[in-house]
């Protein structure tokens, strides 16, 4: 049997939803008559959102030239701000009935004004989510913001959340958020099935897709995961490092050369799903909890730093050879943590390559350097 | 043609000498046993106050400023932050005071006064990272208070209380860190006194919707730098008071900033520090700078007066509060803070042009100037929606690009271009011709 | 009464002469290192083309980058103003002009008077120019001449990656190794230049009529990019595109020397 093709096929609905997630969440809107919510940055509680029946969407770029967002972002923020409005000025997310933001970084706040300011809405919500996570008052202060939120979305919808709603919006999330962590598993094998473009595919689709088919899609894929042996060759083992960055293209690049990336630390990818809720009495409380321990933003990593060791466990589990430091271009939240990364991974032994994104870039030159970065990392190998 | 009465400030001397005098007790602090420590301008300076008498800050954003007027000096800083691999596009006062760092260069001399501790506060995405690179380099202690809590027209109980218990645990950090007992008197009249301080401040802004305007803003920038550097000071509250004082005489006598004062504009954001000879520029069409949403609303704190037009926030001792506890006080200080007007547009770009459009009614303003500046993230936030309200509200508005403290993104020639471009459009020629 | 009005660009010093019975002569010319004196130069041309002594001209109005180099003690106005007064004096339903010369590009939003009520312009950046076509053409092997036309033959729009020039210029080299027609790569890069300089000119707002001006606008490809990116159906062009600004002086000059 060919084990590879079967695969293929397992992976076909993400990367069809990676294609045509504006389709998807149209058929989902007639098909459910309910509020589809642009979702802007990983730190919205979305567990209220399917507790109330709604559809969240994370508003993601399309990578693809566009003019229109100049006379709205003052082109020193990044472009991935930039490129997520323009979606919305070109009216790729008509069908996006609300939008709201959990505070990460101000770049991408502006794409919040701007649409709230430009587009046609029901309603728009700012979620203060508390910058200092690492505080002893952070959770407290969430929560007090998630349940404000709550009964915001209660009176949007004319009728009470119930706990118990609420307790099954969160476990949709977590099965989601375990599934998905089945999925990198699968990648620390020796010989990976999934490509890291693969499982961008898999990984940024959880963001707009919704849950319940998003696991139905993943459950049928792990069903057959052991069966999976890949015909390709691993090569060396890379990570990613980075921020909104779904460049499936570089991704895809990347893996020709040959190399694989084994994982990531992208909200893009694995700071998404990471964590699951850990029940704390109070649903409000459990989901509140759950965004202020996620691997942070590195905005909100301080006063320690607690993202670098995690980067380094998981690259340490994951057996990675290499780290590609993904620059998403302006991105300050990780400009300021960058080359102190860049120094502690590379003290602990492991390689790094920085390479500057914005929203569309030429693959020639970025082949040419991770070309490089691979001889190098063979070199290393030759002479250990 | 107007030709105004005009004579020079006469607490001018008193400021610059505030001023060094600032810069040098934060260098000497140590040589009579006292404390020192940095953090932000935005940072809780009442709260180091509580250690004693002997406690001097160095802010770094003013710090990095006056840096940023000694071009040499600035660009050994901006190679010394590009070597250490920080982005030329982060925050140019980070680069710049992490530049003297590394360099251990002290702008008035000597080696960099390393800070005994780092109190800072959380606004945007450099302020924390800034002093977790100085905390990591210089390794001293560091606390941090967000205040990310949204604007203060939505500020409720729940957000007040989050930041005032990272003040509390604050206290705990200083007593701890220092070994000195917190002395809550002392923090209660640097309370009092930031809210006089900033109060005032608005106070003089306020005075110059006066034609013509007493203060010009290249002035106003050697004013209100003081607040930046230690608005909790009992120095600089008299300070202001002596200048309010100074503005009202002003304003009775008629004595203008500029002589030919006939168009009013305002700017914003922290100007291309190095390049202030802009403000002189636009003097020659008889245009002046009379403040910003930059200069009134970092360090003033601006409340709707009875009468409906904006002023000062009445401080708590005017309201006849008097601060009896610790816990009154932060809660005093937090919300104090929090209705900051430079604070509230980092949510909403609306909220800004709501701010430039008053100050445009009701200090007579006849142009706006927005200075899209690479080297502050924070304060150019949504600054093209600005653009695009100000312009909507039919005001004449023009942009120009530059940077507060990295001289290599400002363009001297192509700013005086379109600034000849925009007195254009207002219809205004350069005095030198009819005048001179 | 006879007045002139020079246009002293990054590339080329345009003069206009003009009189009560229109413009009676113009010059354009390539100026060496001497800015100075090529503007002298260009401007006894222009007198010598007209058949005017140099006594005779009671006005100089000057714009342009390197205005300040221009003879007689001239009258300054900024290129906004010029292209403003230029254009409206053509084609008076234009509201928004676009000039794209070899240094800059400029969106300006005008009166029906000839004022200049917003203007736009793009920053340090030579994406959104002339001579970034230039290069581009260059690396194609091509003529600038030829380049627009032969970006009319695309058959599919190629998407330009790189958002600067330096990276612009491999991209190109990668497309053409790619053996991707240079039809298809030159609509590409007017595609990409287009998008530059309407970016730039949406933060004035797109005001109709819209006129193009500038040496771009002899460039067929950039002319059709440029509409189908703002979705125009109609660019408004005026005969010799690159005298506007000149013209625009010139008329200035006529009105203060009036006055």
């Amino acid at each position: 049997m060919n084990t590879t093709r079967s695969l293929q096929d397992l992976i076909k609905p993400f990367r069809d939803w990676y294609k045509n997630r504006h389709s998807y969440a149209e058929t989902w809107k007639e098909n459910h008559s309910q509020q589809v919510i642009g979702m802007m940055c990983t730190y919205v509680p979305e567990e209220i959102l399917y507790a109330a029946g709604m559809l969240p969407v994370r508003i993601l770029g399309g990578h693809e030239p566009q003019d229109v967002t100049e006379a709205h972002i003052f082109g020193m923020f990044c472009p991935f701000s930039r490129d997520a409005l323009a979606q919305g000025l070109k009216g790729k997310y008509s069908y996006v009935d609300s939008i709201v933001l959990s505070h990460s970084c101000l770049h991408f706040r502006q794409t919040f004004t701007s649409w709230k300011m430009h587009l046609p809405l029901k309603w728009s919500y700012y979620l203060p989510m508390p910058n200092q996570v690492q505080s002893p008052y952070a959770k407290q202060e969430f929560q007090s913001e998630v349940k404000k939120f709550k009964e915001f979305i209660e009176k949007e919808i004319g009728k009470t959340i119930t706990a118990e709603a609420l307790k099954q919006g969160t476990s949709l999330m977590d099965k989601n958020r375990s599934l998905l962590r089945k999925i990198y598993e699968l990648r620390k094998k020796e010989n990976p099935p999934i490509t890291g473009a693969d499982a961008v595919y898999m990984a940024v689709t959880s963001q707009f897709i919704s849950k319940e088919d998003h696991n139905t899609a993943l459950e049928a894929l792990l069903e057959k995961a052991n069966e999976f042996t890949p015909s390709r060759e691993t090569g060396v083992r890379l990570m990613t490092i980075g921020s909104e960055n779904d460049d499936v293209q570089f991704f895809e690049m990347v893996e020709s050369l040959p190399a694989t990336i084994v994982c990531d630390e992208q909200c893009a990818g694995s700071r998404y799903f990471w964590n699951p809720t850990i029940d704390a009495g109070d649903p409000i409380q459990t989901i509140a909890n759950r965004y202020v321990d996620r691997p942070p933003c590195p905005t909100k990593d301080y006063p320690e730093r607690k993202r670098f060791p995690h980067i380094l466990n998981l690259a340490k589990e994951y057996g990675v050879q290499g780290v590609i430091l993904m620059q998403e271009k302006f991105c300050d939240p990780h400009e300021a943590d960058n080359p102190a990364l860049k120094r502690f991974l590379e003290e602990n032994g492991i390689p790094t390559l920085t390479l500057e994104f914005d929203s569309t870039n030429p693959l020639g030159p970025l082949k040419i350097r991770v070309e490089a970065f691979l001889e190098t990392l063979s070199a290393e190998e030759l002479f250990s | 043609m107007n030709s105004y009465p005009t004579e020079p400030l006469k607490c001018w001397g008193k400021a610059k000498e505030i001023r060094q005098k600032y810069y040098e007790n934060y260098a000497k602090a140590h040589d009579q046993g006292g404390l020192r420590w940095s953090g932000s301008a935005w940072s809780f300076d009442a709260l180091a106050a509580g250690l004693g008498k002997d406690v001097y800050p160095l802010t770094g954003e003013p710090y990095s400023a006056s840096i940023a007027a000694n071009p040499e000096f600035n660009t050994a800083c901006q190679a010394a932050a590009d070597e250490k691999g920080w982005a030329r596009d982060l925050c140019s006062y980070m680069r710049t005071y992490w530049g003297s760092m590394y360099l251990n260069r002290y702008l008035w001399g000597g080696p960099f006064p390393k800070a005994d501790f780092a109190l800072q506060i959380q606004i945007c995405c450099s302020h924390s990272k800034w002093y977790q690179v100085v905390a990591e380099h210089e390794k001293i202690p560091f606390f941090c208070i967000d205040v990310g809590v949204g604007p203060y027209q939505s500020l409720d109980e729940a957000r007040l209380t989050y930041v005032v218990n990272q003040m509390q645990d604050a206290i705990v950090f200083l007593e701890k860190t220092t070994g000195r007992k917190f002395d809550d008197q002392l923090f209660i009249e640097a309370v009092e006194n930031e809210c006089r301080s900033t109060s005032l401040w608005a106070e003089v802004c306020a005075l110059n919707k006066a034609v013509p305007a007493p203060l010009d803003e290249k002035t106003m920038y050697s004013l209100y730098v003081l607040a930046t550097l230690h608005k909790a000071s009992k120095e600089v509250a008299d300070f202001y008071e002596e200048l309010r004082d100074e503005v009202k005489d002003r304003i009775k006598r008629g004595i203008a900033a500029c002589p030919h004062e006939r168009c009013r504009l305002i700017t914003d954001t922290q100007p291309p520090w190095s390049f202030l000879k802009i403000y002189r520029y636009l003097e020659g069409f008889g245009a002046v700078s009379i403040g910003s949403l930059y200069t009134f609303g970092l360090e003033g704190i601006f409340a709707d007066q009875p009468d409906g037009s904006w002023g000062p926030r009445p401080t708590p001792s005017q309201l006849g509060i008097q601060i009896k506890t610790r816990e009154q006080g932060l809660r005093i200080l937090a919300d104090w803070n929090l209705s900051k007007p430079q604070w509230q547009h980092f949510y909403d770009p609306d909220l800004k042009t709501k701010m430039i459009l008053r100050i445009v009614k009701e200090w007579k303003v006849d142009g706006v100037i927005l200075h899209l500046n690479r080297g502050c993230e924070g304060l150019s936030l949504g600054i093209m929606e600005n653009r695009l309200g100000v312009a909507k509200a039919g005001i004449p508005v023009m942009t120009y690009e530059g940077n507060m403290a990295d001289e290599r993104e400002f363009d001297m020639k192509k700013t005086l271009t379109r600034i000849d471009t925009f007195m254009e459009t207002l219809k205004l020629t350069r005095l030198e011709e009819k005048v001179f | 009464m006879v007045v002139a009005g020079m246009d002293l660009g990054a590339k080329a010093i345009k003069v206009v002469i003009l009189s009560e019975k229109g413009v009676s002569a113009k010059v354009k010319l390539f100026p060496d290192l001497d800015m100075a004196q090529s503007a002298r130069k260009a401007l006894e041309e222009a007198l010598v083309q007209s058949g005017t002594e140099l006594h005779e001209l009671k006005r100089i109005v000057a714009t342009g980058t390197g205005r300040s180099a221009a003879p007689g003690k001239p009258a300054l106005v900024t290129e906004p103003l010029a292209d403003a007064k230029g254009i409206i004096a053509l084609l008076p339903l234009t509201r928004t002009v676009i000039d794209v010369g070899a240094e800059e590009g400029r969106g300006v939003k005008i009166t029906p008077q000839g004022e200049v009520v917003d203007f736009a312009v793009n920053e340090k950046c030579a994406a959104g120019s002339g001579a970034f076509m230039e290069s581009m053409a260059r690396s194609l092997e091509l003529k600038i001449e030829d380049f627009g036309e032969i970006s009319l033959k695309a058959t599919q729009a190629v998407p330009m990656n790189a958002q600067c020039t330096v990276f612009a210029e491999s991209e190109v080299v990668s497309l053409i190794h790619a053996n991707t027609p240079k039809s298809d790569i030159s609509r590409a890069v007017h595609d990409a230049t287009a998008s530059r300089i309407a970016a730039m000119t949406r933060r004035v707002g797109i005001e109709k009529e819209v006129a193009l001006i500038g040496g771009v606008a002899y460039n067929p490809g950039f002319v059709e990019a440029l509409k189908r990116t703002l979705s125009l159906e109609t660019l408004l062009i005026p005969d010799h595109p690159d005298f506007i600004g000149a013209l625009g002086a010139a008329l200035i000059a006529y009105e203060q020397a009036v006055n």
